[in-house]
This record gives structure tokens, C-alpha cells and sequence, in this order.
């Protein structure tokens, strides 16, 4: 049994005075009626929930048993994307996506968790038997028929921006690749999370390039899905198992002295903040030591540009005169770090780059929200904001020959489809751009720059 | 002066005067209850909200315990939807004598109060937030009564039976007859609080219950009836602590009850003997001790958010005064300001069992009887005692009904905490709300005002909880007011669906309109709902009374986030509604001068 | 954090933003970091001076002849008439070159400024005037939510025309179902103070198929333009001749000057005979926006107006980050740390202005023990000493509760000030509501406040940088 405390996120609530600045900024309550709002399904719906409780539906009293049955008094908090775009604004520091993730969970445990939820919660178990045959497991997923299929059977959108397997894991390219790897002093541990594994491993490896050209040897142990997606569905106990596994996995590494440095921001933040947080696992003195242990990527390079120690050889993306025009969108679970913009710190200094910085709240997908039936339209409606600004600094690039668009920049993978998905340009992983102008990764293809 | 006749005139609108008159019309009398505002508005609006399972008293008032756990299992089923069935704990914190437990568990057993002992691991796993250091844990039939519901409940059910309700009366003279050894009480004058218009009111029986007024009732009458006040203080946190009544087992204190009572926890209660029930001020120590001792059952109570604080007084009677001085006087020192513990006049040792005043037999006069003491969760009892009493006046035999007689509303079932947020979610009532935080709809307040005689906003609140979460009328000040209004100037009336008080917390009823037959004397009730006289017609004046109503309850809790709620407050009625410089034309309602006087903030050096 | 900063704002209200803008513009490398969004959200968007005095009962008709009776250390006597008519002079340029112009209340204007936007940002550069306006620190009066006058010194163009000098019978009109917005009893209580004034409530259900009748829903339906030309007809069609028409503030988030404009001239249109001027200009304009309970779109609009000049000023605004800590030595702070979700982030500037407001910004915080601290720096405060002495029994009483006057006291470079009166550290600055001598919500002196010692703090801070 988690021991609730009076200190938990759930005490937070106790923070708000009303002021409806949350819902000002909700991006999903300003498209659909589902939704009516941070403050009306955190702070105010939480007082009618059986506040102070345990979420596990094992831990049965009476009223975790009148949950059980049923009885848990509101549904539409399923419908918050959990972008967490009310907890930044908040002026008084509700952990407002918080309380509606153990919402969330309190509805999974009374009403029992769909096939589909579970399914997307496991997206590891999938990206991990998909990789053994890519090829046929593109295939399956993406014709047209399975689509239609799974939309109809299971509540996955036809047309939402599922990714597609990579022929070789990240793994498969560090074993291929082992002897060309750095070794040296200064160690660095990657969390590369699943989708880099399986679906995008040239983000990975383009981070690893970085680290490399910096002097750092990069480790890359075993590791297993930070348990995100199981957090956001409702599904606690299997979260912490994942969780509790990848903290056995680091825990050397930590205690050693080593960063854990990782590409995925959602990743990387539930290591930091939302597993110890949202299970009441803050008091385990392992899980803190690798929450205070876990950088992002970016955050960890702004911290050595801080003392001086990366190189300035920065080079043009292009051979062009014109400005390379990149509109970069920091993702909601970036945001959520509350570690600023770093990516922009450091691509400020790639020369001829002209980066616009969109003020959009949310690309609407927010994990596995937009990949549902019933969700797809309004992540789609929500990321309107950040597709219209990104068509408007392509139609501005294209009439005042000011400068060529090819890209966007996003740091987050599944925010990175949506874009691609809902304005058709490329998006990269600043990361990928970082080691491009470091000469080290080609852009374009996407792979290491001296590979044919 | 217009005049009305009765039967039985039944002077207060608390839960036993509610009951008395439920109790005497289902006996067949014909009922008039006058009360001097709104009902409930004394003790019973004011107390924590235990439904007692009678193991409070079980050591030190057997004759209570017995009464509280008779009427637990009575209340239950004849106002089930007024009662949320949380059960109760007497938990053993440390610092709690040895053998108190030994002997409470015993005296349970020997008053048949159903107490089971259970392992403190299991305590913690359905109360998580409990002080982990408790030794023994009591399980008992204790819940959590909305007791403004309930009278409400008890009040349509008189009505049904064909009762005259007349809130906004203050009796103001009782009328004697006869000479020497034939005294008589048979007629009262009443004011019309509203009108200023007096009626006299003829009765062949006069029951007196108003509570802690008592006294001055009886003493109309010319007889002395003295009433120990004990003042309690009460806070309410912002979100429920637990889900289970929680008691302190040991011999009953200050601030050992925890009650989950809506979506509040409230801590209780302080005692300190008072002399006049209208005014109650809130001291700091009060509130630090409230504090103090609920961190003894839920650790870091006092770090959580408190909304308010109130004070209630418990009208409690002894024929002779307990050892020690007489009572102090109004005004003297003694009565607020000391801790309880040092006071001589402790009332905690004042019997809570009823107390009924046969004052024929007492004082040699007819035509009155004064019901007293006791406790809400024996007001049935009280009403019965007090209605046979009449009978035994009058002459007449008539068995009471209102053990078997479930009020209109008990098919809902219990309420839970959800309740309110389940029917919002499924009807789709979001956008509806007016006061967010308790989720009361435009429907329910509009439902509440033209159904039930409404005269200020804290009249709603009684009814639907109005202004009664974190931001403490905040938003739905201003809103109530603009809804009152436009429904005064005739024009958002809803479809002229029978309104019936027993759904009057339900947001889903008045979205449907599937309501009921209509209360037998609705229709005159309905008329007066709204009454143009009232200070409904005042709109600035119906919001700065219900700001300053507030006002009074927040002021002793007033620090960190609430005191930060406050000043939200302030800037939307100072900055965006400039409130403080409306045109009004009086400087104050028939009722603004209440919500100064009571219980005001201690800031006697300003 | 990459380059070192000139200048760490910390709070993005009015006045760390107008803080910011003015350090900027000077030059300087600012960067702003805020908890959450800023308090300009709550507000009804105009810039109240100062609408009563401490202790007064009536409106103060002209602030800068009252500055005499403010208490001698009240931030406005430290500045002077002269330095407040500055600040607001450049405010006035900054929000007429974002497009939402800002007059004096009554004062007259369009909509929107007319010029384009490269001549307007010539304007923000401009000169600043001579302060011999005959009227200078004339309040004008508007209408509340709740029908009482307020006393305002700037409004939006959009609130101009429900100025109460005018004499012009009002219609007010509300939106059905809107629940912060109730026409009749603005109406009634207009008429009680001797106005023309009557009242109309218009059909939603035309203008959305959604249940959402919150303030932000509506003002972002109503930037559509086929919403835009049906409240139009509405409005055409409720007012008869010659009334101009109070509307809730929730006519627009981002296009609310054309749907006024529409209106506006669609009055004129059928009206020919009582149209004012050829131009129509805001004051004689017949129709306005009245704000209402938070969230407010006026005070939205400002947030994003002065965000968007930021943004062109190379000024990063970061929200969601909650200062947890600071390294000082001696009288000079070095860093301070924002707390993330591991370890704290450390921000190094040259310069800190403090602007994180007062109890109701979060920048004072009042303990269950009566003890009042300033939450980031935890500055010696001005402030009553028990909790016994921070209330009176009267909710509105006009004098105001005490605690509401706790805060920083500053010299007249706005350098917070220890017990001794000597500057507690040299480079950090505090302006706001965070000061002390102020009730700035009972004084309606808020906005006024904001801008006047956000400008004087940030101009100190450029003067420092220069020497």
C-alpha cells in the first residue's frame, strides 16, 4: 500500500483559490465540451473523490470498495491529455495533471481498464515484438485495412500518427558498432527510452555522437519503458513494477557518480518526477537518488556550456546564404522539467540559423491521448495553434525568399509525429541538429554523417 | 393585527422545534412553528454533523448513550438520504489513559452501542492519513448528518401533514390568562422580521424549543428556565481528511471529534460556557487548540487548509445548577477568553439527555411545555417526549408515527460524497455551476429561492451549500445575487416543476424536472418565496450581507492560502465590482446587523 | 545559463513585465522567470491610479493632485506626479504599438490604432512629451459588473464608451446562460444612481452548439467572424436609437477591436441621424465592453500584448518556475535557484527586481502565527506583528485590513531597505505590490502601481548599468 501523506500531490489542491487561469490556457477544454477543465477535474472535482485514499483497488475499504463497484463519481477527467500546460501556469503551484493522472488511476481500478488502454500502456511489449520482423510489422500496422481495423475494433484512430519500426535497434546498431564506440574516463549513461530503441534509433545514436565528440564515453545498459504510458492510462501497480526494474538497472550507475542522460523528455521526466511522485516513492532513497541523478539531454549539455566546456566549432546546416529557418516547439513534457528552453540555449550558437520559438501550447498528441478514437480530433484540434504558426513561418519563408524551411525541432518523439503529421514538414530532435552542425550526422537521412 | 389559531404552536425552527411540529401534525394537530429566521439557523445549522452512535457517552452519560444509539438506528431509516453512513472509529492515540478503552469497550457491550474492535493496520489502510502511532481502534455505528437537509426533510414532512412553517417570525410576547393557580400561555404575538408586521397567533399549547433561547422563551412566560450555553468551535479543512468519523477514546474533550461531512472534515469542539447565544465570538486559542488536538488524529491537520471556523452553543439543562459559582453574567471575563478546562462553569459535564419541561406540573402553568437539551441525533426522541407531554396536556391519547414514518426523500438512500459530482458529470451540468467549488447549479439555487422562503443568500446556502467551499462565496456571490435578481424581475423562471425540498441537494432532479407530487401547502409557501419586501429587493444589500456572512467565519482562520483566497476576494469585489461603493438606500437590511454582531474576528484593538 | 543576464525579473504580473520591457528597450539583456502566469489575468484590464485614498469614502477625481494626502512613504511620494506621468506615457506607446491602445477614461479613441505597425513602433520610440495636459491625472468612471462606477484612470479603447461622465442612455446586454454577467442589476442599479439604463439579454444558442459559457470560450467564438456578424445583428436589432450598449468583456481574444468596429458601425449604419462624429471615435463610440470575474479578457489581452513585445525584444518569459533558493554574499546576490523536477536551476544575473506581488501574487505569505514573510529573498518586512492585528470585523470597511499593507520598504531607487534603512543588497531591486505603505486593491491604485514602480525600479537598474 502506497502511505498517502499529507505532503502528497493530493494535499496540493489545497493551494488553489479558483482563479481560472488553468482553464484559460487548458488547450483541450477550449476544443471540446468533454473536458471542462483543470480546475473543475482536479482541485474541485478531487473534494468530491475519496480524497486522502489509497488508489489501488486491492486496498479495499468501504469506500475503495464503493469504488470498486462502480461508483467513482465522475468520468470526463479521462479526458485531460495530461500535458500539464495548467500546472505551469498555476500561480499557486497545484500539482493539477497530477491529481487527474491518480484520477485517473482511482477510475481504472473502480471500472476496470480497456484492452485498448492496456494495449497502449504497453507499448514496449509491442515496439519490442514488432522489431523482430520489421518489415511485416510495418506492414501490419500501417495498411489501410488494420487501420480501419483497429480504429473500428479497438479505439486506435485510423489516422492517427502511429511510428513506424526502424530495421535496426539502437542495440543492434551499439553491438554492430561496438568497436568504433569511445572509451574513455568521463562516463555518461543513456536512457534512450522505447521509441528510440525501436522506432528511432538514429536519435540515439546522434546523441551518442554528441556525447562522444565531447569526450564522454556513453554506457547504455539494459533498460526497460520508463512506465509513462502506463501512468497516463491509470494503470499504477504495473508503472511501479517498470519503475522499481529500471531503478535496480541504474542504481550502479548513480551511486558511481554518472549522469543519466536521456533524448526522451517524457522519459526522462517520469524517472525525475513522475514515478517517485505519483506512486509515493519520493521517501525510497534509490528512486531519489536517480531522480536527482536524470538530465535531459539538452539541460545536461546547457549545464557544461554553463562552465565553459563545449566546443564552439559549430558549423551551417546548409551550404546556403539564405537563413535555415527552424520553428522549434518545446514540448509540454519538456516544459514539465521546468528547466527552461535549453535546446535553444545551445542551437542559438549554430551559425546561419534563424530558430523561431512557437508559443503553442501543446501539439495535442500528449503520449498515447491523440492515438485514441475518441481523442483523435481534439488533439488534432488542439495542435491547430502549432500547426497554423508553423504554416505561417513556411508561407512567410516561401514569399519573402527570406530563407528555406525544411524542418521543425521538437524534443519529444510522439510530439515530433504529430507535427510531421499534422503540417507534413520533417521534424527532428534538436539533438539530431546539434550533431549535424557538429558535422557529425547527416539530417536529411538521418544517420551518421560518414555512413554510406 | 391579523390573527391566526392552532392547536399547538411550536416556537423554534432548529431540528427539535422541525420535529415537534413534524411529530404533533402526524398526530393530527393542527401546527404553527414560528421561528425567528431561517430554519436551522441556531445550533442546528452550527454543529459538526454526528450522527452519534451513543459511544461518546457511554462512560460519563449512559442515559444519553442509550438514547443516541435508539435514535442512530431510527434516524437512519426515516431520513436515510440526510445521513451518509461513514462509520466511526474511537481510535487510543498515545497519549490517551490505559484503561479507558478496558472500560469503554465494556460499558458498549453493557448499553448494546455495537463496538467491534479492529487491528490499528487495518484503521490505517481504510484511513491512511490517521496517526499511525494509534494502539487500539473501536469500530462503531457513529455517520455524518447534513443536518440542514434533514430539517429541511423533517420540515416538508410536516408541512405534508399539513403543519404551518412561518420562518422570519420572532415571537416577541407570550400571552397569559387566567388568575392565581389557573395560569394559562394561550396566545403569542409574532413579528414578521421581514414585513415588520405582527401577528398574533392563538394556541391551545405552546412548545417551546428553541433551543438555546429557551430561557428567554420561558422567562415571557414568566417562568425560569435555565439553560447552560456551552459554546463550541468548530473548523472545517478544505478537502475531507477521512472518510470514517473519527473519535479520541477517551473521556470526552475538546477537539477529539473529526467528522467527513460533505466535502469537509470538521474538527471539534471547543466548550466554554456563554451567556448569550447570539453572540459568539471565535478565539485565537480556540482555533489553536481545535488545531492542536487534530493533529493528535490526523497528523499535519494543523498544516492543511482550513476554511472556516463557526461556533455553535449547546443548549444544555440541569434542574440544578453543577457544584460551583452561578453562572456568569453577560460580559463577564470569565466567559470567553478563558481556556475551558479552567473554566468553573465547564458545561462538558452537563447531561446531553433530553430534558422535557412539563410546566404545569413545574411551575403551575398550563399551555406550555419546554422541550431542551439533549442532541441533534436525539431530536426525534425529544419531539416525541415533547408531543406527548401535549397529549397528556390536551387530553388526548395519540400514539407517535414518526418512528415509522420516513420523511419524503429517504427512496435517494444514503448520500455519499460523490454524489453531487456523479449527477453533474452525467447530466452534463458543467457549465452550469454557480458555485464551483460545491457544485451547486443555476437549477438547484433557483429551485431553492422560489421554493423555499429565501430572504438572504445565506438562506440558499443552508439549502444547497452555497458559498461553503475554499473561496467562500468568492465567485458565487456576486453570481447568486445576479440570479435572485433576475428572478425577482420574473424573468429566468424555470418551467413550474414541483419543487420538493427532499431533492434540494440534486443537481440531476432539477436538470430533469421529474419531481414529485407537490407538498400539501406548496402553493402558499410558493407565493411568499420570493417576498418583495425582503431584502431580495435589495440586491447590494443581499451581497454585502452574504460578504460580511462569510466574512465572520474565514477572519479566525484567516493565514496562508486562505488568507491569499481572501484577497482574490477583495480584488473582485473591490477592484472589478467596487462593492464597497454601491448605491444602496438603506445602510442595512432587517438582517445585516446579524452577520456584524455574530461571532466577530478578534480585533477588538482595531 | 547561456551569456550573462543584465537583469532577472522574477514575477511576470504588470509589473515585471513592464519592468522587463523598459530594461529592454534600454538595451539591457533581461530574462523573466514567474511561478505561473501573471495576476494581469484577475484584473478588469484598465490602469486605476488611484481610485480612493487610504481612508477616504469618495472617489479621488484627479490622482495627481491627491498624491499630497498619500502617506509620505507611499511608493507614489517617493516617485512624484511627474515620474508616474512617464511611466504611463511609455506604457501608452507600448500597448498603441501591440494594437491595443490605452486612453484616458473618457478621453476618446478608435478601436485600434489606424497607423501601420512600423510607423507605431516610431511612436513607442518617440520623445517623451511634456506633461502640461490640463487634465493630466483626471479619473474617469465605468461601469462595473455589478453597476457601481469605478474610478479608472486608462481604460482599453473597447471600455471607453461606457464611460459615466457621458450622459447617453445605456443598454446593457448580456450573453444567455453566461454566468458572470447579470444586465439587469447593472441596469437597475445605473438607474439608481440617475442613468438612462436598460437591459437585454441576447440568445447564445445562434452563436455555438457548445455547453462552455465560460469567458474565454465565448471571446475566442466571437473571433470567428461569422459569430462575429451574428452578435452583431443582435446587438443591431436589441439597441433602439441613439443607446450605446455595454456588452461583457468576452467580445474577442484576439480580434475583439473589429467585432467593436462592426458593431459600431453597424449602429451607425441604421442610425445615421445620432452617429456622433464622421469617425466615431471610442468615447462617442455606442457600444463597449464591461469586464467581468476572472479570467478576464481585457486583462488577457494586456498579458499577451506585452509578451508579444518581449518576444520581439529578445526577452524569454519563463513560467512554472518557482524560485527555491538564491547565494548572496555580503550586499550582493549572485544567483538564485528555481526549484525543477530534480535538482534546482540555477539563474546568474548582474541585476534582480523582485516582482513577485503582494499576499495575492504570492510574493508575502502570512503564517498561522501572524508571522508575514517575503517569499523569495525573505526581506525585512513593514507589517503588522500579530495575526490579532491584521483584520477588522468589517469585510468592506473602507479603511482596508492591515496585513494587506504588509511589505517591502524601498529608498527611492526601489532598493529594498533593512531596519536601519540602508539597502539590504546592491543589486536587488523590488517594485510591485510587493511594497510596503500600499493597499493597492483597496486604493483601486494597482495597475498604477505596477507600471509607475516597474519603470522606476528597472530605469534605476539601467542607471546602475550605465555608471
Amino acid at each position: 500500500m502506497p502511505a498517502t501523506s499529507l505532503n502528497a500531490v493530493g494535499l496540493s489542491l489545497n493551494d488553489c483559490i479558483k482563479c481560472n487561469i488553468c482553464t484559460s490556457y487548458c488547450p483541450v477544454s477550449q476544443v471540446t465540451d468533454s473536458f471542462p477543465g483543470p480546475k473543475y477535474a482536479a482541485p474541485q472535482s478531487e473534494r468530491f473523490r475519496d480524497f486522502g485514499h489509497p488508489f489501488y483497488a486491492d486496498d479495499a475499504g468501504p469506500i475503495s470498495r464503493t469504488l470498486a463497484a462502480g461508483r467513482m463519481p465522475d468520468a470526463s477527467v479521462d479526458f485531460c491529455s495530461g500535458c500539464r500546460v495548467c500546472n505551469e501556469v498555476c500561480p499557486t503551484g497545484v500539482r493539477i495533471a497530477e491529481i487527474n493522472a491518480r484520477a485517473r488511476a482511482r477510475i481504472a481500478a473502480a471500472r476496470g481498464l480497456s484492452l485498448r488502454n492496456r494495449l497502449l500502456g504497453r507499448n514496449e511489449l509491442l515496439a519490442r515484438v514488432g522489431s523482430i520482423a520489421p518489415g511485416l510489422a510495418n506492414f501490419l500496422l500501417h495498411n489501410p485495412l488494420s487501420r480501419r481495423l483497429a480504429d473500428a475494433l479497438f479505439g486506435v484512430a485510423e489516422k492517427a500518427p502511429l511510428p513506424r519500426w526502424h530495421n535496426e535497434t539502437l542495440n543492434r546498431w551499439l553491438s554492430r558498432t561496438r568497436a568504433q564506440r569511445l572509451r574513455s574516463q568521463q562516463k555518461v549513461v543513456y536512457f534512450h527510452g522505447c521509441a528510440t530503441q525501436y522506432y528511432e534509433p538514429f536519435v540515439g545514436i546522434a546523441a551518442i555522437l554528441v556525447l562522444e565528440h565531447l569526450g564522454y564515453e556513453v554506457i547504455v545498459p539494459p533498460q526497460n519503458c520508463c512506465g509513462l504510458p502506463m501512468l497516463s492510462n491509470g494503470e499504477f501497480s504495473a508503472a511501479e513494477g517498470y519503475h522499481r526494474r529500471n531503478v535496480a538497472r541504474l542504481i550502479e550507475f548513480v551511486n558511481a557518480g554518472y549522469p543519466i542522460i536521456g533524448t526522451s523528455t517524457s522519459c526522462t521526466l517520469t524517472l525525475k518526477e513522475e514515478a517517485p511522485e505519483l506512486l509515493d516513492l519520493e521517501n525510497d532513497a534509490d528512486v531519489r537518488a536517480l531522480k536527482l541523478a536524470t538530465w535531459d539531454i539538452f539541460e545536461w549539455l546547457r549545464d557544461r556550456l554553463d562552465q565553459g566546456r563545449l566546443p564552439s566549432d559549430l558549423r551551417p546546416l546548409h551550404q546556403s546564404d539564405r537563413p535555415f529557418i527552424l520553428p522549434y516547439h518545446a514540448p509540454c513534457q519538456l516544459r514539465a522539467h521546468r528547466i527552461g528552453k535549453p535546446a535553444l540555449d545551445l542551437l542559438a550558437r549554430i551559425p546561419g540559423l534563424d530558430l523561431r520559438e512557437s508559443h503553442a501550447r501543446c501539439c495535442g498528441i500528449a503520449g498515447t491521448y491523440g492515438y485514441k478514437t475518441e481523442k483523435y480530433q481534439i488533439a488534432m484540434d488542439v495542435g491547430a495553434e502549432l500547426f497554423d504558426y508553423v504554416a505561417a513561418q513556411s508561407a512567410a519563408s516561401d514569399r519573402e525568399a527570406a530563407g528555406s524551411l525544411s524542418f521543425t525541432a521538437c524534443d519529444s518523439e510522439t510530439c515530433r509525429w504529430q507535427l510531421e503529421h499534422g503540417t507534413g514538414i520533417p521534424s527532428r530532435h534538436p539533438i539530431e541538429l546539434l550533431a549535424a552542425a557538429c558535422g557529425l550526422y547527416d539530417l536529411q537521412a538521418r544517420r551518421p554523417a560518414d555512413a554510406n | 393585527m391579523k390573527r391566526m389559531q392552532t392547536e399547538i404552536l411550536v416556537i423554534g425552527g432548529g431540528a427539535t422545534g422541525t420535529g415537534v411540529a413534524w411529530d404533533a401534525a402526524l398526530r393530527g394537530f393542527r401546527t404553527v412553528l414560528v421561528e425567528k429566521r431561517d430554519l436551522t439557523h441556531g445550533t442546528t445549522g452550527r454543529y459538526h454533523g454526528l450522527l452519534h452512535s451513543g459511544a461518546r457517552y457511554v462512560l460519563k452519560d449512559a442515559a444519553s448513550a442509550v438514547e443516541c444509539i435508539s435514535e442512530n438506528r431510527i434516524l437512519r431509516r426515516t431520513h436515510t438520504h440526510c445521513i451518509e453512513d461513514t462509520s466511526g472509529f474511537f481510535v487510543v492515540a498515545p497519549e490517551d489513559e490505559d484503561d479507558y478503552p478496558d472500560r469503554f469497550a465494556a460499558a458498549c457491550r453493557r448499553l448494546d452501542v455495537p463496538c467491534t474492535e479492529i487491528p490499528p493496520g487495518a484503521a490505517l489502510r481504510r484511513e491512511p492519513l490517521l496517526n499511525p502511532r494509534i494502539s487500539r481502534v473501536f469500530e462503531l455505528p457513529d455517520a455524518a448528518a447534513d443536518s440542514f437537509l434533514a430539517t429541511h426533510a423533517t420540515a416538508q414532512g410536516a408541512r405534508q401533514a399539513g403543519a404551518t412553517l412561518l420562518p422570519y417570525h420572532e415571537l416577541t410576547r407570550l400571552h397569559l390568562s387566567g388568575g392565581d393557580g389557573n395560569r394559562a400561555v394561550s396566545a403569542a404575538t409574532v413579528l414578521d422580521t421581514v414585513s415588520g408586521r405582527e401577528l398574533r397567533i392563538d394556541a391551545d399549547l405552546v412548545i417551546n424549543a428553541a433551543g438555546a433561547w429557551s430561557g428567554w422563551v420561558a422567562a415571557l412566560a414568566g417562568v425560569e428556565v435555565k439553560m447552560i450555553l456551552g459554546k463550541g468551535v468548530m473548523l472545517a479543512t478544505n478537502a475531507r481528511l477521512t472518510n470514517t468519523v473519527i473519535n479520541r477514546c477517551k473521556m470526552p474533550g475538546d477537539g477529539d471529534i473529526l467528522v467527513p461531512i460533505h466535502t469537509v472534515s470538521v474538527i471539534g469542539t471547543t466548550d466554554v460556557q456563554v451567556a448569550d447565544p447570539e453572540n459568539l465570538s471565535i478565539e485565537q486559542w480556540e482555533v489553536d487548540l481545535m488545531l492542536t488536538e487534530g493533529d493528535k488524529l490526523v497528523p499535519g491537520l494543523s498544516r492543511s487548509r482550513i476554511l472556516r471556523a463557526w461556533a455553535g452553543v449547546r443548549p444544555l439543562y440541569q434542574e440544578t445548577q453543577p457544584a460551583g459559582e452561578p453562572a456568569p453574567a453577560a460580559g463577564d471575563p470569565r466567559s470567553n477568553g478563558l481556556p475551558a478546562q479552567d473554566s468553573p462553569q465547564y458545561s462538558r459535564d452537563a447531561t446531553r439527555a433530553l430534558a422535557l419541561l412539563n410546566h404545569r406540573q413545574r411551575d403551575g402553568l398550563r399551555g406550555l411545555i419546554t422541550i431542551t437539551g439533549g442532541k441533534w441525533t436525539t431530536f426525534r426522541l425529544m419531539a416525541e417526549s415533547a408531543v406527548d407531554a401535549a397529549c397528556g396536556q390536551l387530553g388526548v391519547s395519540r400514539p407517535c408515527r414518526t418512528a415509522h414514518t420516513p420523511v419524503p426523500g429517504v427512496e435517494q438512500g444514503h448520500y455519499w460524497l460523490g454524489h453531487r459530482l456523479n449527477e453533474v458529470e452525467e447530466e452534463n451540468l458543467q457549465s452550469e455551476l454557480i458555485c464551483e467549488c460545491e457544485l451547486v447549479t443555476r437549477s438547484m439555487l433557483e429551485g431553492a429561492a422560489q421554493r423555499n422562503p429565501t430572504v438572504t443568500l445565506d438562506d440558499l446556502r443552508r439549502d444547497v451549500r452555497l458559498g461553503m467551499g475554499p473561496c467562500q462565496g468568492g465567485f458565487c456571490t456576486y453570481r447568486a445575487v445576479g440570479i435572485l435578481h433576475s428572478l425577482r424581475a420574473g424573468k429566468a423562471l424555470p418551467a413550474a416543476a414541483e419543487w420538493n425540498v427532499a431533492h434540494m441537494q440534486s443537481p440531476a432532479h432539477h436538470h430533469r424536472d421529474d419531481t414529485g407530487p407537490a407538498p400539501a401547502d406548496d402553493s402558499r409557501r410558493r407565493s411568499a418565496a420570493v417576498d418583495p419586501r425582503a431584502s431580495v429587493s435589495q440586491p447590494n444589500l443581499l451581497l454585502r450581507d452574504f460578504l460580511q456572512e462569510r466574512w465572520k467565519g474565514v477572519a479566525p482562520i484567516l493565514w496562508g492560502q486562505q488568507l491569499r483566497q481572501e484577497r482574490l476576494d477583495e480584488l473582485i469585489y473591490l477592484s472589478i465590482l467596487n462593492a464597497d461603493h454601491l448605491p444602496v438606500d438603506d445602510e442595512e437590511s432587517p438582517l445585516s446587523s446579524f452577520f456584524r454582531s455574530d461571532s466577530s474576528p478578534s480585533t477588538s484593538n482595531l | 545559463m547561456a551569456g550573462v543576464l543584465d537583469l532577472l525579473v522574477i514575477g511576470a504580473g504588470l509589473t515585471g513585465l513592464f519592468a522587463a520591457y523598459t530594461a529592454a528597450r534600454a538595451g539591457l539583456r533581461v530574462r523573466v522567470v514567474a511561478r505561473g502566469a501573471g495576476s494581469t489575468h484577475w484584473h478588469a484590464g484598465t490602469i486605476d491610479l488611484l481610485g480612493y485614498l487610504p481612508n477616504g469614502q469618495d472617489a479621488v477625481a484627479n490622482w495627481a493632485q491627491a498624491l499630497p494626502e498619500l502617506p509620505p512613504a507611499h511608493p507614489y511620494r517617493l516617485l512624484g506626479v511627474d515620474a508616474i506621468a512617464q511611466a504611463l506615457d511609455q506604457f501608452q506607446r507600448l500597448v498603441a504599438a501591440a494594437g491595443l491602445p490605452y486612453v484616458r477614461a473618457g478621453g476618446g479613441m478608435a478601436f485600434t490604432a489606424s497607423s501601420p505597425p512600423e510607423d507605431r513602433n516610431l511612436q513607442e520610440n518617440d520623445p517623451a512629451e511634456q506633461f502640461d495636459d490640463p487634465r493630466l491625472g483626471q479619473n474617469g468612471a465605468l461601469i462595473s459588473p455589478v453597476g457601481a462606477a469605478r474610478p479608472v484612470y486608462l481604460a482599453p479603447a473597447a471600455q471607453q464608451a461606457g464611460n459615466l461622465e457621458d450622459d447617453r442612455p445605456l443598454l446593457i446586454a448580456g450573453l444567455d446562460g453566461m454566468p458572470d454577467f447579470y444586465p439587469a442589476l447593472i441596469a437597475e442599479n445605473l438607474q439608481r444612481q440617475g442613468r438612462l439604463a436598460r437591459s437585454a439579454s441576447l440568445p447564445l444558442d445562434q452563436l455555438t452548439e457548445r455547453r462552455d459559457r465560460s469567458p474565454l470560450h465565448l471571446a475566442r467564438l466571437l473571433d470567428r467572424p461569422a459569430a462575429q456578424a451574428l452578435l452583431t445583428e443582435m446587438v443591431v436589432n436589441a439597441a433602439a436609437p441613439g443607446e450605446r450598449v455595454g456588452l461583457p468583456a468576452v467580445l474577442g481574444l484576439n480580434d475583439h477591436a473589429r467585432l467593436l468596429e462592426k458593431i459600431d458601425r453597424a449602429l451607425a449604419a441604421r442610425d445615421p441621424d445620432t452617429a456622433q462624429t464622421p469617425d466615431r471615435r471610442g468615447a462617442c463610440a455606442a457600444v463597449f465592453e464591461i469586464p467581468t470575474l476572472p479570467p478576464s479578457l481585457p486583462g488577457l489581452r494586456l498579458d499577451t500584448a506585452l509578451r508579444a513585445r518581449l518576444d520581439r525584444l529578445g526577452v524569454r518569459v519563463e513560467i512554472g518556475m518557482e524560485v527555491c533558493g538564491f547565494h548572496a554574499t555580503g550586499r550582493r546576490i549572485h544567483w538564485i535557484e528555481t526549484e525543477t523536477g530534480s535538482r534546482p536551476l540555477r539563474h546568474t544575473a548582474r541585476n534582480y527586481l523582485l516582482a513577485t506581488g503582494g499576499i495575492l501574487g504570492g510574493g508575502i505569505h502570512g503564517d498561522r502565527c501572524g508571522h508575514v514573510k517575503e517569499t523569495v529573498f525573505d526581506l525585512p518586512l513593514t507589517a503588522p506583528q500579530t495575526r490579532a492585528q491584521w483584520l477588522r470585523p468589517l469585510f468592506l470597511d473602507k479603511r482596508g485590513h492591515p496585513v494587506f499593507r504588509a511589505g517591502v520598504s524601498v529608498d527611492h531607487r526601489f532598493l529594498p531597505l533593512d531596519r536601519s534603512g540602508a539597502p539590504v543588497y546592491d543589486n536587488l531591486w523590488a517594485a510591485g505590490a510587493v511594497l510596503a505603505h500600499t493597499d493597492p486593491i483597496r486604493e483601486r491604485s494597482r495597475e498604477g502601481i505596477a507600471i509607475s514602480t516597474g519603470c522606476a525600479a528597472a530605469n534605476a537598474v539601467v542607471r546602475g548599468q550605465q555608471l
